[in-house]
């Protein structure tokens, strides 16, 4: 009897599903979930670079999705350009400001790094409340009606879908691809153990700025994606410490450093921050707090590995039980 | 001479924790170094592998000075080394911990997989085991193979042989004969004398961060200042024993 789920079904139903959902389930609401599901994958899929693979927790990573979600609407608002036209600005700026934090930080060993992530996004997150050309507090708008395909303005919900479902499948393509080869060798070496990394002539620094890089622009594509989506950007919705934070619970949910843990997370959180925001409405806007300090507990109390790598640990023994059935 | 440490001093403070020690080491040599808990012996030795740069001195490798060189630049230049407690990548198996080492010289991965492979073989690990599935001898010896991945000229080895049974023990000599035998110069720091007796030529002994004594292993556990400070009495009674039977 061949395993009931061979790695190759377990890529392919999951693609399958993501493709279909649409078709299947084409109201609003449950659009509206799919986008948003797929939006939190990517960033939590981008984090995991550097946070899961490399084991350098980013608390900050908002600072990246950020500056992906203002470039656009500033090109816009500026120089009337198609929103579109700041994403590769907002690339450039994100792996910019991934060296400057990571430089100094590297160099260190404990917890800098994550401290300095926290710090600068909340920096970067009040000087920007404050900046009259980013539109202080108040934010930034996009086009009110597309002028062109070249807007990305959509009425319906399915070409978001689909454009941000083609950026995930980009992203974890390439972090299959860095599992693989000699960089991914190289974080997973950092974060169990730099010391030896080190003496078997990994270079530390050099590969865990690589990654911060990469995983900046990943950010910062997702911040312009969910901008160009709503339209609308403000400090709080670009650079708030929960944007950050959902994206680390994400993937230590999955499993960080897993490539599908961060999918795993998000089909778990996504859904279940919908329904308590429907259920208790404004009024349960704490709850989303409580629901991560939850997480956290439950993390790293139960599984600090993630659900991705329970399923790994409890996916043999079912396929045997099955098996001797 | 492969390795050149000259008048090599480490402070911590106003603690000096090694003292002007010199060690040279020809290529091919096998060398021991001794001394009680605390004797400056491990300091000196992480002075050599980079990981503690010297206060004073210069290390100078295949005429390359080295002195503060990072360790990662000293494991292009070719010095490998294990640790006293063996660190394993845990959520690796063996094959890929090993990888990790081959990658250095074999950047694509199907070069470094084959070049891990044959380590893995030759130090007689099961390669798809998980790492954190091994016991201490496993994961010496699995220390062990991914620093010979990375090919190296120079091999310190930081107390891994210690907490190793009679027979494991006799298996790790073996393997680190067949490591010399591949040409690969090792400088070992150890405390069963079995270990240093078996497979050294040259000995140094540390106390209090001096070299007290150098040597062959037999003239060396002779002396009174290396009995004093490191063998102990029961040493000299059982030596003296050994004399008079004769």
């Amino acid at each position: 009897m061949k395993p009931f789920l061979s790695s190759r079904v377990s890529v392919v139903l999951p693609a399958a599903a993501l493709l279909l959902y649409p078709l299947i389930l084409s109201g609003p609401f449950y659009l509206d979930i799919g986008v948003t599901f797929l939006l939190a994958a990517i960033s939590a899929s981008a984090w995991n670079i550097v946070g899961g693979y490399a084991g350098q927790v980013s608390v900050g990573h908002s600072m990246f999705f950020g500056i992906g979600a203002y470039m656009p609407l500033l090109v816009y608002t500026l120089w009337g350009w198609p929103p579109i036209a700041g994403i590769p600005i907002a690339i450039v700026l994100a792996i910019g400001l991934a060296v400057i934090v990571g430089m100094p930080t590297f160099r260190l060993t404990g917890h800098y790094f994550s401290m300095a992530t926290i710090a600068v996004a909340e920096l970067i997150r009040i000087f920007v409340g404050t900046w009259d050309l980013v539109g202080a507090a108040i934010g930034l708008q996009g086009p009110a009606r597309a002028r062109g395909w070249w807007d990305l303005t959509f009425r319906s919900e399915i070409p978001y879908y689909y454009i941000f479902l083609a950026v995930l499948g980009i992203v974890l393509l390439t972090t299959a691809m860095i599992e693989r080869r000699r960089f991914g060798f190289y974080l997973r070496a950092i974060k169990a153990s730099e010391r030896a990394a080190r003496s078997l002539g990994v270079p530390v620094r050099q590969t865990k700025l690589q990654a911060l890089a990469l995983s900046a622009a990943f950010t910062a594509v997702a911040g312009s994606l969910y901008v160009i989506k709503t339209g609308f950007i403000d400090p709080d919705s670009a650079f708030g410490i929960l944007i950050s934070v959902q994206m680390l619970i994400i993937a230590a949910l999955g499993g960080a450093g897993t490539l599908f843990g961060p999918l795993v997370g998000a089909l778990i959180l996504i859904p279940l921050q919908t329904a308590t925001n429907s259920l208790f409405g404004g009024g349960g806007s704490g709850l989303t707090y409580i629901l991560y300090g939850g997480i956290i507990v439950f993390i790293a109390r139960f599984e600090p590995g993630g659900l991705f790598e329970l399923w790994q640990r409890v996916a043999p023994r079912l396929r045997k039980r099955l098996h001797a059935a | 001479m492969l390795l050149e440490a000259s008048k090599v001093s480490k402070a911590f403070g106003e603690f000096l924790a090694v003292r002007g020690a010199d060690l040279n080491v020809g290529e091919g040599e096998i060398i021991g170094l001794i001394g009680p808990n605390g004797a400056g012996k491990s300091t000196f030795f992480n002075c050599l592998a980079g990981e503690t740069m010297p206060t004073t001195g210069k290390i100078v490798f295949a005429g390359q000075d080295v002195t503060q060189a990072l360790p990662e630049v000293r494991a292009r230049a070719g010095i490998g080394r294990t640790f006293q407690v063996p660190t394993t990548f845990e959520d690796m198996s063996v094959l890929h911990n090993v990888m990790v080492g081959a990658f250095l010289r074999h950047p694509h991965r199907n070069d470094a997989r084959e070049h891990a492979r044959r380590i893995v073989e030759l130090t007689g690990l099961a390669p798809d085991r998980a790492a954190r599935s091994l016991g201490t001898p496993g994961r010496k010896r699995l220390e062990i193979a991914r620093v010979l991945a990375t090919e190296p000229r120079l091999l310190l080895l930081d107390e891994s042989l210690a907490g190793l049974t009679p027979t494991e023990l006799q298996d790790a000599i073996a393997l680190v004969r067949r490591i010399h035998g591949m040409g690969i110069t090792i400088v070992i720091v150890e405390h069963i004398m079995e270990v240093i007796m078996t497979l050294t030529k040259r000995v140094l002994v540390f106390n209090q961060g001096h070299v007290i004594a150098s040597g062959t292993p037999e003239s060396v556990v002779r002396e009174e200042a290396v009995i004093e400070a490191y063998l102990g009495r029961g040493h000299r009674r059982r030596r003296d024993r050994g004399q008079q039977n004769a």
